[in-house]
């Protein structure tokens, strides 16, 4: 991937003509980035702009693929908070002709010793790095033939060329580095290397003659190469691997865009403690390969722990693996506890778990690594995805025992998982983990497992089969009448075809005991008291969250919208829920006389098919930009908006009826990721597309008082940008008072002095 | 054409902050670019490694620790022993036994620990709690009060008790005080800017952005270091100027790689050394990141991180 759409886009016509066969300039230019489509496609491209694409093609630097698909380099930013790091440092341990051959099987049996899988990544040294002393060809080769019969990738040390002909010729399926060129011999060996094939690595004396090497080398054509950038001391080489790094990625010059190489074992000059700390340091700071004069275990449980952490991906939450750990000696009949993958999660109950000293299987189950309740909230942990959990792990034959201790957080689902996995008993477990220790260590949950089987014994004997009802059927057996309630609150009507902003209010959410506890018993009261204060607020649609619903979720929808909109007026309605049965049943009952209903929301991950339900019903859907995870760039979340775009066009929708979501980002913590977001808004409205989100999430966690102010000075750069929805809580009277100032200079309705409505206080 | 690689200075500079009296009186901060990048400009004050003495000292098992300390019973000797530790600069005494979860030794023990302590050294004395904020509460303002005049720094104010922390500690007895918050940018600065209001002088104030070993959500601290460093010297951020401490070893001597013995874990090797090398990767992270100075327990490791230091400075 050398081009990237955005700088395509930027050159290109701009004229949305559709004669290159794709429904926008942006979409056309995202295919050309990705090679799908050729950008002789476009008639309106000057010759010009696509010579400049050219020079602008090359990546920052490079990323060259060695042994056995090995990547090195290809990083875009200097620090990892700024995006993802891309390829992790490798290692490589020596061995010289100079060695007898028994230091040297020693030494590589040592070598083969660390071996192991550390979070799902398997922790060995990559490279075996082969040094000839110069004048011993025969020396060096047999050092060759040994170093490949390890399996492990080669650097080959080799500065004489006849030499390094051969060394090569023997291992060159291998694609092995040669770090042979220097600047007094490299048009020899650069020959060697570009006529086997293999990746040149290049040293020199100091970082400026390095350079010009580098220049000399592209000059004759070679850009497989790496950088050795070892020095005679610990200090200048870093200088040496930061300013090589700086260069490329902050000044642009590519011809330091290369990985690269640093020999601590030349540096630390025996002291393996020294080693270990250099090599540190080196991980963080800029070396690809990083030659060690052994790996043993107390280097590699550190170096390759601090490797993993800095090499995480900071979009991406840490999840750990789905399947049983066994705590404090546990086996199959010791109860089972469950909880979600979130890593932060497992740590804290895994270490509370082993603070009761306990034996328990901890069950981790798989949530996209989202914590608790934010899981439940998604659809990510519910009963399904606990039962796929249990059949993928085969826990029903590991594991005896027949207590399930589940999040007390997420004790609504106890019913369903009870459901799900007959012949366990499920057992409601503490909600936070620090009760844990005292909650395994007092049994409680023995009483409640003998009680759950009763229960389930119980019904066990009263069941009968039911058959699945249509929804005319749930309709008629399953929601309850709804009766009319005057709150004292009328919707006043809304026009699809204004261009004022739409506030689509947030307050009737599942994750509010509140309204969970009314959606579970079909209270109205809580419901209807949340609507009325949202329309009377000003709201343009609410939002209707009913959590994931696995079990009753049509019916649950079917009243919710028959509740809102028989009582206010035909309010027009979000639908919000993992569960598309639900959101099927509610647009049957839905009344579209002030709007289409909206279906909250589909990704381009695995939840796109909400795309197709929403072109199926002729409803307005909500795209989040994201698939696995926060997008990491515009150049990311414009490809997903595509996919998503294109998908609903084919379908038959209208383009306007996508809503875009770049995915509004929490401030604290993700402060420089807020311009792209707002850049991304502006990139759908150029193309005329509608956008939408959850604005209030950029001040997650900031005081009360200050998120509406925060909230506000978002909403009015937002609507600059051309933002044309937001999920809000209408509630917020001043961000409510900026969207309708913004509406008022963005020219959408007409000022009078009472634009704010009936405000006695103001006039 | 040569090449000349740029120089990249910044307009701010870290804190420049005088810990203990006397000779050996230390300074940790000062520099205006990031750690060891001398090719920029050159390292006002080399990083600093104190020494952690614990009150349960008792306990450590590692034979070369426990050989080093031999004859040690009181603090106060594990502190002049310590003080004889190549590459010692300060030392840290860490109060855990107050704890009143656990030994929950009494304020007056401990701070006539610190008071023993105090009359038997000349190096600069950091002091680490018990992490309970009620005792912690207590102990810090007892502590400084009885070692007025040796300018030591208190490890630590947090959110919830910066506030008598600060006052006591920095403004009553003039001590120096550090600011710890867990991982969040956003935090740090905010408990400088609190302390700040209560009068407390920024070159009163020391960090503690958060620890971890490395393996061990690392992530979080690397990327915080980085974040507060870039804010201090390319946004001359005032609030995220304070010098930064980072103790280590309370951390890596608790990990599974520090602790598992030979028999648990055979393929592993010496249990020594692996606490050894936990303790040295954490720590030269942690330099590399940003942290001025690092509290560090086993003498090989401080050995290590000395010459790590002495080569990069």
């Amino acid at each position: 991937m050398a081009l990237k759409g955005l700088d395509i886009f930027k050159l290109s016509p701009k004229k949305n003509c559709k004669e290159c066969g794709s429904p926008t300039c942006m979409a056309f230019c995202m295919k050309v980035a990705q090679g799908a489509v050729a950008i002789d496609k476009c008639p309106y491209f000057s010759d010009d702009a696509k010579a400049m694409l050219n020079e602008q093609t090359a990546p920052p630097m490079k990323t060259i693929t060695v042994g056995d698909g090995l990547k090195l380099g290809g990083e875009t930013v200097m620090f990892r908070h700024e995006k993802t790091l891309v390829n992790k440092n490798l290692f490589a341990v020596p061995v010289c002709t100079k060695m007898s051959a028994d230091e040297v099987d020693t030494k590589l049996a040592d070598m083969a010793k660390v071996d192991y899988e550390r979070i799902g990544e398997r922790m060995y040294v990559e490279f075996v790095y082969v040094k000839s002393a110069g004048d011993d060809a025969d020396a060096t080769l047999e050092l060759v033939k040994k170093a490949m019969a390890t399996g492990r990738a080669l650097v080959l040390d080799i500065k004489d060329v006849e030499i390094a002909k051969a060394a090569v010729e023997l291992c060159k399926d291998g694609k092995p580095i040669l770090n042979g060129a220097t600047p007094d011999n490299w048009e020899a060996m650069n020959a060697v290397a570009t006529a086997a094939g293999v990746t040149l690595g290049v040293s020199a004396g100091n970082i400026s003659d390095l350079y010009d090497l580098v220049k000399k080398l592209e000059g004759a054509g070679n850009k497989n190469l790496v950088l050795d950038v070892t020095a005679d001391t610990a200090k200048e080489t870093l200088a040496n691997a930061v300013q090589v790094r700086r260069t490329a990625l902050v000044d642009g010059d590519r011809s330091f865009g290369y990985p690269s190489i640093v020999r601590v074992a030349k540096l630390a000059k025996g002291n393996k403690m020294l080693q270990i700390a250099l090599a540190s340091m080196f991980t963080e700071r800029y070396a690809s390969i990083i030659v060690m004069e052994q790996m043993d275990y107390a280097a590699a449980l550190p170096l390759y722990g601090l490797r993993q952490n800095i090499y995480t991906d900071p979009q991406k939450p840490m999840k750990v693996e789905a399947k049983i750990y066994p705590l404090n000696g546990a086996d199959e009949n010791s109860p089972c506890a469950l909880t979600v993958d979130f890593a932060l999660t497992y740590f804290l109950v895994s270490g509370e778990l082993e603070r009761s000293n306990q034996p328990v299987n901890l069950i981790i189950s798989d949530a996209s690594g989202m914590s608790v309740l934010t899981a439940w909230a998604a659809g990510k942990f519910s009963s399904s995805s606990i039962k796929k959990t249990f059949e993928t792990l085969d826990i029903e034959n590991k594991i005896k025992n027949r207590t399930l201790i589940i999040p007390g957080k997420v004790a609504v689902m106890k019913g369903e998982i009870q459901e799900k996995l007959p012949g366990w008993n499920v057992v409601v477990g503490p909600t936070e983990a620090v009760q844990l220790p005292k909650y395994m260590k007092d049994k409680e949950y023995e009483a409640a497992a003998k009680a759950a089987a009763a229960e389930a014994a119980a019904k066990a004997a009263t069941t009968v089969e039911v058959k699945e009802l249509s929804f005319d059927e749930l309709l008629a057996t399953k929601v309850p009448a709804i009766e009319v309630v005057d709150m004292g609150v009328k919707y006043g009507g809304y026009n699809p075809e204004s261009s004022t902003f739409v506030t689509i209010g947030e307050r009737i959410h599942c994750i509010s005991p509140v309204i969970r506890k009314a959606m579970d018993e079909r209270d109205p009261a809580p419901i209807l008291k949340r609507a009325a204060e949202q329309i009377a607020a000003g709201a343009t649609y609410l939002d209707v969250n009913i959590g994931p619903a696995e079990k009753d979720g049509p019916e649950r929808m079917m009243w919710a919208v028959k509740l809102l909109q028989e009582n206010f007026n035909n309010v027009p309605l979000a639908l919000d829920t993992a569960n598309k049965k639900a959101i099927e049943a509610g647009i049957k009952v839905y009344n579209r006389t002030n709007g289409k209903p909206i279906v909250n929301s589909a990704d381009a991950g695995s939840r796109i098919s909400n795309i197709d339900l929403a072109a199926a019903n002729d409803a307005i859907v909500i795209a989040l930009c994201s698939a696995d995870g926060i997008a990491k760039d515009n150049e990311e979340r414009m490809k997903h908006c595509h996919n998503m775009l294109e998908r609903g066009l084919s379908l038959g929708m209208e383009a306007t009826d996508l809503w875009f979501d770049p995915l509004f980002l929490v401030v604290k913590g993700m402060q420089d990721k807020q311009m792209d977001v707002l850049n991304a808004i502006k990139m759908f409205a150029d193309e005329g597309l509608k956008s939408t989100g959850g604005l209030s999430n950029n001040s997650n966690g900031a005081p009360k008082k200050v998120r509406p102010i925060m909230d506000s000075a978002l909403v009015a750069m937002a609507m600059m940008q051309g933002l044309t929805s937001a999920i809000v809580n209408p509630c917020d009277l001043r961000l409510m008072e900026t969207i309708k100032s913004c509406d008022i200079f963005k020219n959408h309705t007409l000022y009078s002095d009472s634009y704010l409505g009936d405000r006695p206080d103001l006039l | 054409m040569a090449f000349t690689p740029k120089k990249v200075a910044y307009r701010g500079a870290i804190n420049a902050v005088t810990l203990g009296t006397g000779d050996k009186a230390i300074v940790i901060g000062g520099q205006n670019v990031l750690p060891f990048y001398t090719f920029d400009a050159p390292i006002e004050n080399a990083p600093k490694i104190g020494v952690e003495i614990s009150d349960c000292a008792g306990e450590w098992t590692a034979p070369a620790l426990k050989e080093f300390y031999a004859g040690c019973t009181t603090m106060a000797d594990y502190a002049k022993k310590a003080e004889t530790m190549p590459g010692a600069d300060f030392l840290c005494l860490h109060f855990e036994s107050a704890d009143p979860n656990g030994k929950n030794r009494s304020v007056a023990e401990c701070v006539a620990d610190a008071k023993a302590v105090a009359e038997a050294v000349t190096m600069p004395i950091v002091i680490m709690g018990c992490k309970n904020i009620e005792k912690d509460g207590e102990l810090f303002s007892k502590i400084a009060e009885a070692l007025q005049g040796k300018n030591i720094l208190v490890l630590s104010a947090r959110s919830e008790d910066y506030k008598t922390v600060g006052a006591s500690v920095a403004l009553a007895y003039g001590q120096k005080v550090g600011a710890e918050t867990a991982d969040d940018i956003n935090l740090a600065k905010q408990l400088n800017i609190m302390l700040k209001g209560l009068t407390v002088a920024p070159t009163s104030i020391v960090m503690n952005v958060g620890t971890a070993a490395v393996g061990y959500g690392y992530e979080y601290v690397a990327s915080t270091l980085d974040r507060v460093r870039l804010a201090a010297l390319a946004q001359s951020d005032a609030d995220l100027q304070m010098p930064i401490i980072a103790p280590v070893s309370t951390d890596t001597w608790g990990v599974k790689e520090a602790t598992a013995s030979e028999e648990d874990e055979p393929a592993w090797g010496n249990a020594e050394d692996r606490g050894v090398s936990m303790e040295v990767s954490t720590a030269a992270a942690n330099l590399t990141g940003g942290a001025d100075a690092v509290i560090m327990r086993h003498p090989a490791a401080v050995a290590a991180i000395k010459q790590f230091i002495t080569e990069l400075v």
